[in-house]
């Protein structure tokens, strides 16, 4: 028990510290493709890709660990990640978005981890168990990606590193409009660490390496898997309410460790305070955090393990999940935001327009 | 004239629809002031400001999460 909760609030620390310094957020990544047509925050995510990928099969190679294949429940990958995509809009954050922001003390974020705790415990050990098992028996036979195609991993990988290396090229390339930034306080590592913007791309290689790093502290436990959200966060509410300690697994250290590493981030740079949303944003991410719960909880992962891992290590079921909570991302923005745009921009200056406008 | 905005307890991206509502009802020219404690909207609201050929007269943390931008209108 003990190198669970060491090696898994390492982990989880480490990364809730990065992810709240560089505002690392998957659903502004998927949302402004479309939104904003800014690929920015989505390049800085296939960084993070892989990095993983590369890391975690030289791991593979260099015999340090293991990768067990996931089964491609083609089904509830496609469904599952839809409704996810919706949640985290509503909720105003993915999995890992929501545990890092009530580390930095939005209740609103609480509201949407208690919602999905519930939605992932209900789906994978409750009440939608019957539902989850129906949905996920439809499995196709392979598992991983270059299986299918009989090809080593390292094609699909170095592939795919090339194309990320080329987005990311032709980024930068472009010439940029100058962002107004923060006047500087803090000087030396202080401000490197509790100050600095951080570039999404540097983001999304630290997101990557400590993804890698997750996978030898995670087997170091008996856990043969890479970063996971959901299942811990469920096991810990199943923790919280039947006391069995063999829930009690690494990720659950991690999940707890994000909200720290948060924390500390977020109280050293000034940026912890408890902030109470408006009524409307409440419901919302109580909404938002249930559909996330029960969506993650189908397809089998999150933005996380789907959407950062499992494509990773080049499983079916996260290169289909995947672009499902993308499509699931682009529907929620549609109706939240482009819709109730384009009213307002038809009717200016009208006051009516605003009532539909989601606030 | 300055228009304020104030959507403190607003989570990202719900800052930026309600600053873009707000703007299209400003004549160019017209400053818009957001008091906003969204951590990510420190980086998407001048962002999207420029990226709209608004111009950012000024920008700080005025407490403990808790930041002011203040936006001139293109025009």
């Amino acid at each position: 028990m003990a190198s669970k909760i060491a090696l898994g609030l390492l982990c989880g620390v480490l990364l809730g510290f990065v992810l709240q310094r560089g505002r690392f957020c998957m659903v502004s990544a998927y949302r402004d493709v479309y939104l904003t047509k800014d690929n920015r925050l989505f390049i800085a995510t296939l960084i993070a890709i892989a990095v993983q990928s590369i890391g975690v099969y030289a791991l593979v190679e260099l015999g340090a660990i293991r990768v067990a294949p996931v089964p491609f429940t083609w089904v509830a990958a496609v469904l599952g990640g839809f409704v996810f995509g919706i949640g985290i809009v509503l909720a105003g954050g993915c999995a890992t978005g929501t545990w890092y922001r009530a580390g930095e003390g939005l209740i609103g974020s609480w509201i949407a981890l208690f919602g999905y705790m519930l939605g992932s415990a209900a789906t994978k050990f409750g009440a939608l168990k019957p539902f989850h098992d129906w949905i996920t028996g439809p499995k196709a036979p392979d598992a991983f990606v270059y299986q299918t195609f009989g090809i080593s991993p390292w094609i699909l990988i170095v592939l795919f590193s090339l194309v990320t290396a080329y987005a990311a090229w032709r980024h930068l390339r472009r010439p940029s409009v100058p962002v107004p930034s923060l006047p500087q306080r803090k000087s030396g590592l202080a401000h490197l660490l509790f100050e600095k913007r951080w570039h999404p791309f540097i983001t999304g290689a630290l997101v990557g390496l400590i993804a890698v790093l997750a996978w030898p502290l995670s087997e170091a436990t008996g856990r043969i898997a890479g970063l996971g959200i959901t299942t811990p966060t469920g096991n810990l509410l199943r923790y919280l309410v039947t006391g069995d300690v063999k829930v009690l697994d690494w990720g659950v250290f991690l999940v707890l460790g994000i909200a720290i590493g948060s924390f500390i981030a977020a109280k050293g740079s000034g940026e912890f305070r408890w902030r109470v949303p408006p009524a409307k944003t409440a419901v919302n991410s109580l909404l938002g955090g249930l559909l996330m719960g029960f969506g993650a909880g189908v397809a089998g992962g999150c933005t996380i393990g789907n959407g950062l891992v499992n494509t990773a290590v080049w499983t079916w079921q996260g290169w289909v999940a995947t672009p499902a909570i993308i499509l699931g991302t682009w529907f929620a923005t549609y109706w939240t935001m482009v819709r109730p745009m384009r009213a307002l921009r038809s009717v200016p200056a009208s006051g009516a327009a605003f009532q539909q406008g989601a606030s | 004239m300055a228009k304020h905005l104030q959507v403190l307890g607003y989570v990202c991206p719900f800052p930026l629809v309600e600053a873009e509502k707000a703007i299209a009802e400003m004549a160019p020219g017209e400053e818009l002031i957001i008091d906003f404690d969204c951590t990510q909207a420190t980086e998407s609201l001048p962002r999207w400001a420029v990226q709209n050929g608004h111009q950012v007269t000024a920008f700080e943390q005025t407490g403990d999460a808790r930041w002011q931008i203040r936006i001139r209108k293109a025009g």
